[in-house]
């Protein structure tokens, strides 16, 4: 997905850059990071790779979600470990997927539109229904992509969800009503008539 | 609703040590009785869509978004790909850190499983032998002499055949040439 895309991979380099920069600032007595990653490191690939779908980005995301957890301002493990690393790791990933959204469309505008005439046949196939369904959730409002995320991509419970993002349970449950009433009006404007 | 109204009432005389378990089962109950009257799969619910566009549109829409979950929940990523990410990530900690027991388990290949991962490498070896093993236990347990056996006593049985339908010398003749 990312060959032939030089801003892309410009744009990872820079955070890469970041990243290696800031190393010297983590010590053994973070150790903590390491248990983190063993501990919740398989729920946070699963979830990375339902919103990217592709291995490359997903250890990019994973990367800096850890790194970022390594390198917190005050040096200290955050309260809920989890709480953080699910936040960030959706977070980053979104931000990847909107990239890399912004990426096919600016290089569909280059090339010749062929694609209308497969429109319909496409609209069965269930990766354009999936890859459709990861552009609109980049879209949705902030509160609404979080509890989508969390709930249906991470599979976390909505007590969980509801703590990641500081809201009551019944609020995460009407968000997330929201998000699919949102996320179905989108996807039926699209559906050929 | 009656039947609610007295779970409801049974539930508020319910003695209270068991009181947890109660609640939990009225509210199970509650939902699935909201869920049976007013889901989608009730039966007015059912007769409204199959008269009303607009409606049967929009529950068309919900269960495309649904679908478009499940579909993205159900494809897997590679086996690899939590090791892969784990080295990526632990590479760009500190040599402190990288060099931690922690850390070569989080980016060995196949932590979990170091036997299925040696046994898929030895694959075509462990067939042969495998072959090999089942050959010989085959023949020690007798299998080819109670073939060779069965062989036999079927040649016997259509010599004996032919014998008595064509002659003693013609079945000779054909067997014992």
């Amino acid at each position: 997905m990312r060959n032939g895309c030089p801003l892309f991979e410009k744009a990872i380099s820079y955070d890469l850059l970041w990243n290696a920069g800031g190393c010297e600032a983590v010590d053994a007595s973070q150790q903590w990071v390491l248990a983190a990653m063993q501990r919740h490191g398989p729920e946070l690939v699963t979830m990375l790779w339902r919103i990217l779908a592709n291995e490359q980005d997903v250890c990019d995301a994973y990367q800096t979600t850890f790194v970022r957890l390594a390198h917190r301002e005050d040096g200290q493990q955050p309260r809920h470990v989890r709480a953080y690393l699910f936040r960030t790791a959706s977070n980053a990933a979104i931000t990847m997927l909107r990239r890399r959204q912004v990426e096919s469309k600016s290089l569909s505008n280059l090339g010749p539109c062929s694609c209308a005439c497969e429109r319909a046949e496409r609209d069965f196939d269930t990766r354009h229904l999936a890859e459709n369904l990861r552009r609109y959730i980049a879209e949705l409002p902030d509160h609404l992509r979080s509890v989508v995320t969390l709930r249906d991509l991470g599979e976390l419970p909505y007590r969980e969800v509801a703590r990641i993002m500081g809201i009551s349970t019944g609020t995460a449950r009407v968000y997330r009503c929201k998000a699919v009433q949102l996320l179905a009006a989108w996807m039926s404007k699209e559906e050929p008539s | 609703m009656k039947s609610l109204r007295s779970t409801v009432r049974s539930h508020m005389r319910g003695p209270s040590t068991s009181r947890a378990g109660s609640c939990r089962h009225t509210r199970q109950w509650f939902l699935a009785a909201i869920r049976r009257g007013l889901g989608p799969e009730a039966g007015w619910v059912q007769r409204h869509m199959a008269s009303c566009p607009r409606c049967c549109r929009r529950a068309a829409a919900w269960r495309r978004v649904e679908l478009g979950l499940r579909v993205v929940k159900s494809r897997p990523h590679g086996l690899s790909l939590l090791q892969k990410a784990n080295a990526e990530a632990v590479r760009m900690l500190t040599h402190e850190l990288r060099d931690t027991a922690q850390a070569h388990e989080l980016t060995n290949p196949d932590p979990e499983q170091p036997f299925l991962g040696w046994a898929a490498r030895h694959r075509h070896r462990l067939t042969n032998v495998a072959a090999c093993v089942a050959i010989l236990l085959l023949t020690r347990s007798g299998l080819f002499s109670s073939l060779n056996r069965l062989n036999r006593d079927g040649e016997a049985y259509v010599r004996h055949y032919y014998a008595s339908q064509a002659g003693e010398d013609l079945a000779g003749e054909v067997f014992d040439s």
